[in-house]
């Protein structure tokens, strides 16, 4: 199935807003405990994103080499 | 989107981010601090510890904390006391006068008891004199850079082009990516190139985040405006009656313990955590008003303002607060990143850290524009577009 340009271009930022926005509630409307592990989870995922994709561009860089 | 729209938005997004950058820089630095105050304070205090007491011990008497504050500085005035409900201590706040206090809060000093004993922890100096700790110095750059209220404002304003930035930073986000998976970064055209991509990347990763510290930051920077309107609004009605009083001396003055117990009483399920004394600006010239707090993490940060009458001791009102008050409550804690333990804190330091870098490479893509015929904006997207397009050639080859 062809995704429109869009989908393509946003499902993935959309998709990390909404996993952030979930972090950031569940510690302050949770009362501790689990809310607080899924917290730092939701949270901790997109500074992942950042850090693979860091790794990803330094692997393409040192293959060229 | 259009040609036209878009260079529209990226003419928005370069301006915005241009003129808040610098001052954002400086927030970003000094808030990676202040994310950890509460560490970094217990390190830095020289207190001696409190007795150890066991866990049930009853707080002392708030009158006999109070009397002996005026008797230690004759003739000065007493602001607040403030009961803190996470160490025993009881802080006292006194001033030469609400005169003197109003024109300079800073003529106001403290002196800390423990709660249970009643026993003198540490007095400060006026503020005027005290040397500015390093906490203290990172808030005040983060909060004003020294310019108190028409420093807030400013950098209110700054935090609004934050979010501008960020908001016209997702219109230009597509045509960039039109021809690219999410999170490619090339890295191998020019630096150039690849500080674009990582900008682009960061900064739409985060983007939640930093619209949410974003907003929460500038609603924090209106606090004092808001609290003045309340002031001059909802307090002004409700003192309407006592209209013509006179501010009631301190033998006039009820027992203090005795409106901390009427306050408490009003709000069983909340915590009473500071007496503000009658005379205040933030407060009323009649009144004891008590600051309740819930026990829960999120009621723990709405406060409840409780009036007792300071000369009969009778209960007033449990004041409701007003809409822009509760938000500005629920901003602190968002804006903190406070309220999730250690983990939390790591990691809202670690998206600050990475907001620098997005607002690093946003200046270096700034200043190494190249001077071309085309609009900036079309430019930009023709150089990024074009190197996609070698590499999807490539990678098809």
């Amino acid at each position: 199935m062809k995704r429109s340009g869009f989908q393509n271009i946003w499902r993935w930022p959309a998709a990390l807003a909404a996993l952030t926005a979930f972090g950031l509630l569940s510690a302050l409307l949770g009362q501790g405990g689990i809310w607080w592990v899924l917290s730092w989870i939701a949270l901790a995922i997109p500074l992942m994103v950042i850090a693979a994709a860091w790794q990803k561009r330094r692997r393409a860089a040192d293959s060229r080499r | 989107m259009t040609r036209s729209a878009f260079r529209k938005w990226f003419w928005v997004h370069k301006w915005a981010s241009l003129i808040c950058t610098a001052f954002l820089l400086v927030i970003c630095v000094t808030g990676l601090p202040l994310v950890f105050s509460e560490e970094i304070g217990e390190l830095l205090n020289t207190d001696p510890p409190y007795a150890s007491l066991p866990a049930d011990t009853p707080n002392a008497n708030l009158d006999g904390i109070v009397a002996r504050s005026r008797q230690m500085y004759p003739g000065e005035i007493v602001i607040s006391a403030f009961i803190d409900d996470d160490e025993p201590k009881i802080v006292v706040t006194m001033a030469p006068s609400w005169e003197a206090f109003t024109a300079n809060r800073k003529v106001a000093h403290w002196i800390k008891y423990d709660a249970r004993t009643a026993q003198v922890i540490r007095q400060s100096k006026p503020l005027t004199q005290e040397s500015p700790t390093f906490l203290g110095l990172m808030l005040t750059l983060h909060r004003d850079m020294f310019a108190g209220l028409p420093g807030e404002l400013f950098l209110g304003a700054m935090g609004l082009l934050f979010v501008a930035a960020i908001v016209s930073g997702i219109a230009v986000y597509g045509p960039f990516m039109r021809k690219l998976d999410f999170a490619t970064v090339r890295a191998d055209r020019s630096p150039r190139l690849k500080w674009l991509d990582l900008h682009n990347m960061i900064g739409v990763v985060t983007l939640a985040w930093a619209l949410v510290v974003g907003v929460t930051g500038v609603i924090n920077e209106l606090s004092k405006p808001m609290f003045m309107l309340w002031q001059n609004t909802d307090v002004k009605a409700m003192l309407e009656p006592f209209k013509g009083q006179t501010i009631p001396t301190v033998a006039e003055m009820g027992s203090v313990q005795r409106a901390l117990e009427t306050a408490q009483a009003a709000v069983p399920d909340m915590r009473v955590t500071s007496v503000v004394f009658p005379g205040s600006q933030f407060g009323s010239p009649f009144h004891y008003l008590l600051w309740a707090k819930g026990k829960e993490p999120l009621t723990s940060r709405l406060f409840s303002p409780v009036m007792v009458d300071a000369r009969s001791g009778k209960l007033q009102a449990v004041v409701e607060m007003p809409w822009y008050l509760r938000a500005l409550e629920i901003s602190r804690p968002l804006h903190f990143g406070d309220y999730g333990g250690m983990p939390l804190k790591i990691i809202w330091a670690l998206l600050d850290l990475v907001t620098i870098m997005v607002l690093g490479s946003g200046l270096y893509l700034w200043l190494s524009r190249r001077s071309s015929p085309a609009t900036e904006a079309d430019s930009e997207l023709m150089e990024s577009n074009a190197a996609a397009l070698v590499l999807s050639r490539e990678a098809a080859e």
